[in-house]
């Protein structure tokens, strides 16, 4: 973006004081490059996709296609169905994640390092695993059919909740765990004293302290529900849904007007669930306390023996799903030869190899830009203060608003058109690895922000007093302390690039294709151990960036008492 | 309506919490438990409650063993530091929660309520929530919540240590009051030497998980019995009988030295030890510190440096030769 540092006066900055520091300068130039890139990049497409939903297929403006909504054939079914899959997904994800949940934080059972290394397991792999592992396990050439001989039809509304639910369920029993998490001993003590059994407690206090986590988690799974598009197009079959209607509507009939009406629907849940989340975040009990006194669960074995049952339950079948996939991936001829070989590697679709390569490409390429942009934003909003850095805040916390569905429609119809100047992007990995970024730019920016509040403030001016220039500042006080949070984001926008198949799914063409998307296609194809040896590779590079992660973070954590790195 | 305890141990993974406690609290005794912080006080607290179960002893309430019973059955009020107001229920329901599980008609849990909410000069609040009311407000709600099943003995852990100067001394006075009307026995666990000997009709000053010294408030300022109490409360200085003998021998004839005087430390306040100025003098001020109605001085008498306070008006300077008397009125022995 060589013009962009050029266009700092215009970007409401045209205040009739345009004196300063240099330092005030340079934090200007640091807001005013990633705000930029931000509107060009997430803004702008999100306008595009409002406005084209307004667009007629003769050019005109009107409403006709929100009118057209009832009578355009499926799309009404596929709705009905969208709202009864991801109710039930969000009935089941609630009911099962909160006792779960309260498992972890608040009972004495056994493994729970193990458990919470099975809830990140969803997170290692493209949501499509979830459906593709449901398959190989109950589908018509599943090992329950070969061992039992029970068939069943798992394509439709019942493999298309089970593979949700388990998609989404470790993102709830995060949601629910942090509302859990904040109690104080001295709730629970005050109560016991003043006679409350635990059963009463549970009720009083326990649960309506929680219950804003509970909405919120639900209104998450909800929408990640409605908008994936990957279970839904492995193992939805003839259930059709919002998301694989969307899709078709888009790339097969080329409906731009009726495709934005629908991502704007399925923007609304969306945006509702990140605002309950705030306000969750808020009214959550003792949310702020400085001295609080964690609780420290009471024995009670039947509470355990019951809890233990549910969770070791439920995580033994996430290890099941993900492990069927890989299994396959090194089976001869799934199911009737299950001799292992490492023929399903050898890919025998046209582009080979490619995809995976392009993904790897893809995720660096969004994990660079991504942390160069978010420090910068993160390191100059925290020099500004009113109205200005308010809507930049604003607009930097939004993406996680939009659902990569939407996010990825947008992308089609703002750079598709031979007018924007961006479009020579078009078709290009470059932004493929821009839309992935700008679509986890959310977690990704507060992750920064929060890394940058942690750099001692007198730290900072010591090393200014000192007479030191703005790379000393930099690379003394403020590069040691952030080092690590750089590289979780780093690594936190690689994994989830490898991974993410709703928005790039619109934007990948024949000659440019990447790994999640080609598991689809093998799936689609009938090459599913091919698929499965695909989802294998991903979940291995993936597990190694979170490994290297872990390990880096740790190495490279700040001391601050000591005043090292 | 008396607690007794004997013997009370209790043990943290073979870190020694508490070490034989033995105490008693009379009908209408408002105690305090003061101590550094780790000394055990909480744990005992928390134990008188029930939350903890100590691993020895014997605690009866009116000669009934509380051993066994559990805490709900115990009929104690308990207010800890704060933010323990349930956050998800009104003043109102926060105060009436204890009368509701009891299954009290909700008429008479609200003409209740309304009684303790005039006790606590907050009649206008009953509808807010917790994050609604300042510090010292809350505390007031949590000390009505706790009053408000007519308990046999009020529990309170460091309850006015999160408070504001100002509200912490405003908030020591209506304890004491609402304590006074209501003639309930209390036990306070604190750590602030001054809210004890303001408090307290006796003091339990704690160390190390045992109690150094029982005592009234009086008792523990005037005639601490070790050495930690007379470091802990209040200001004093530590001679020994020999430096004594050299120095200041009238206080061994108004205090005869123990037969085993090395384990012994002769306790005197600051204030028991007045100036006189005399350029020959034995003793010569050291840095004076200006602290309005008082000044504090270091003194240097003998090999010893001794504090010292007067009252500002007359002020000495650093480098004054003076000879200083202490006052045989006071002063004691303590062990060393």
């Amino acid at each position: 973006m060589p013009h962009s540092s050029a266009a700092v006066p215009a970007s409401g900055l045209r205040h009739p004081r345009l004196t300063g520091t240099p330092e005030q300068w340079l934090t200007r130039v640091c807001v005013a490059i990633p705000t930029l890139a931000l509107i060009l990049f997430f803004g702008y497409p999100l306008l595009t996709i409002f406005w084209q939903s307004f667009v007629l297929w003769d050019g005109t403006l009107g409403l006709d296609n929100y009118a057209a909504i009832p009578s355009t054939p499926g799309l009404v079914t596929a709705g009905i169905n969208s709202l009864s899959i991801s109710l039930s997904t969000t009935l089941v994800c609630i009911l099962l994640g909160f006792p779960i949940a309260y498992a972890l934080e608040r009972s004495r059972i056994w493994l729970k390092p193990w458990v919470r290394l099975s809830l990140l397991l969803p997170l290692l792999a493209p949501s499509l695993v979830q459906g593709l592992g449901l398959l190989f396990l109950l589908g018509r050439n599943g090992l329950l059919y070969q061992w039992t001989g029970i068939e069943q039809n798992i394509y439709g509304y019942w493999g298309l909740l089970i593979s949700d639910v388990f998609y989404t369920l470790p993102q709830a029993i995060m949601i629910i765990q942090a509302a859990l998490r904040n109690a104080d001993a001295r709730y629970y003590d005050a109560a016991t004293v003043m006679g409350a059994t635990p059963r009463q407690q549970f009720f009083d206090i326990t649960l309506p302290n929680c219950k804003f986590g509970l909405l919120s988690a639900a209104f998450v799974v909800f929408t990640i529900t409605i908008t994936d598009f990957g279970n839904a197009a492995v193992i939805a079959g003839d259930y059709r849904v919002l998301a694989t209607e969307i899709f078709s509507q888009v790339s097969g009939q080329q409906n731009f007007g009726m495709g934005s009406v629908v991502g704007i629907i399925l923007l609304l849940p969306a945006l509702l669930s990140v605002y309950i989340e705030r306000v969750a975040s808020q009214k959550q009990f003792g949310g702020s306390s400085e001295n609080r006194i964690p609780l420290d669960p009471a024995a009670s074995r039947g509470r355990d023996v019951l809890l233990g049952l549910v969770t070791y339950a439920t995580a033994a079948a996430i290890w099941a799903i993900i492990a069927v996939v890989v299994f396959a991936s090194f089976v001869k001829l799934w199911p009737y030869d299950m001799t292992l070989t490492l023929a399903n590697f050898k890919v025998n679709i046209a582009s080979g190899y490619q995809p995976i390569w392009t993904s790897l490409y893809v995720s660096v390429a969004a994990a660079l830009i991504g942390i160069v942009l978010l420090f910068l934003l993160a390191y100059g909003v925290r020099g500004l203060q009113g109205r200005l850095a308010q809507a930049i805040y604003l607009l930097s916390v939004l993406p996680v608003g939009v659902p990569g569905l939407v996010l990825g429609l947008s992308y089609i119809f703002t750079f598709n058109d031979p007018h924007y100047p961006l479009h020579w992007l078009y078709g290009s990995a470059l932004l493929i690895a821009l839309c992935n970024f700008y679509h986890y730019h959310t977690q990704g920016f507060l992750t920064m922000a929060t890394g940058m509040r942690m750099v001692p403030q007198a730290l900072e001016e010591a090393a200014a007093c000192l007479g030191g220039k703005m790379r000393h500042v930099m690379g003394d006080a403020i590069l040691p302390v952030i080092a690590p949070t750089v590289l979780a984001v780093f690594f936190f926008l690689f994994m989830r690039s490898m991974v993410t198949l709703s928005a790039v799914i619109f934007l990948v063409t024949p000659q440019l294709n990447v790994a999640a998307v080609s598991v689809m296609h093998l799936n689609e194809a009938g090459f599913v151990s091919q698929a499965a040896a695909f989802s294998t590779i991903i979940i291995l590079v993936v597990s190694a960036a979170m490994l290297m992660m872990r390990t880096l973070v740790y190495y490279f954590r700040p001391n601050l008492s000591s005043g090292t790195s | 309506m008396s607690l007794e305890l004997s013997h009370v141990h209790k043990s943290f993974d073979g870190f020694q919490a508490l070490k034989d406690i033995s105490l008693s609290v009379g009908p209408h005794d408002f105690v305090c438990l003061l101590g550094p912080s780790g000394c055990g006080k909480t744990t005992l607290l928390r134990i008188i409650a029930g939350l903890l179960q100590a691993d020895g002893g014997e605690i009866l309430f009116s000669g009934q063993d509380l051993g066994q019973m559990p805490p709900r059955s115990r009929n104690f009020g308990i207010v800890f530091q704060s933010y323990s107001l349930f956050p998800n229920m009104t003043v109102r329901e926060n105060i009436g929660y204890g009368l509701r599980i009891r299954r009290e008609p909700p008429a008479r849990i609200a003409a209740r309520v309304d009684e303790l909410l005039q006790l606590i000069r907050i009649p206008d609040m009953a509808e807010r929530f917790p994050w609604q009311l300042s510090g010292g407000q809350q505390q007031r709600v949590a000390l009505a919540r706790a009053l408000a099943v007519n308990p046999r003995l009020i529990l309170l852990d460091e309850p006015l240590s999160a408070l504001d100067a100002r509200v912490r001394n405003e908030m020591r006075h209506e304890i004491r009051e609402v304590q006074r009307r209501l003639k309930i026995p209390t036990i306070m666990v604190t750590h602030d030497q001054e809210e004890a000997l303001m408090l307290a009709d006796t003091i339990v000053c704690m160390n190390n998980g045992a109690i150094e010294q029982v005592g009234s408030p009086w008792q523990l300022y005037h005639e601490p019995g070790t050495r930690f109490v007379a470091d802990f409360i209040g200001l004093s200085n530590l001679l020994s009988a020999d430096w004594t003998r050299r120095h200041a021998p009238e206080m061994l004839a108004a205090h005869p030295p123990p037969a085993d005087e090395s384990r012994w430390l002769l306790c005197v306040r600051p204030e028991h030890i007045r100036l006189a100025a005399d350029a020959n003098g034995p003793a010569t001020v050291g840095a004076v510190t200006f602290l309005g109605n008082l000044c504090r001085m270091t003194l240097r008498w003998g090999d010893m440096d001794l504090r010292v306070e007067q009252h500002a008006a007359s002020a000495y300077r650093e480098g004054d030769r003076v000879r200083p008397t202490i006052d045989p009125a006071h002063g004691c022995w303590v062990t060393a």
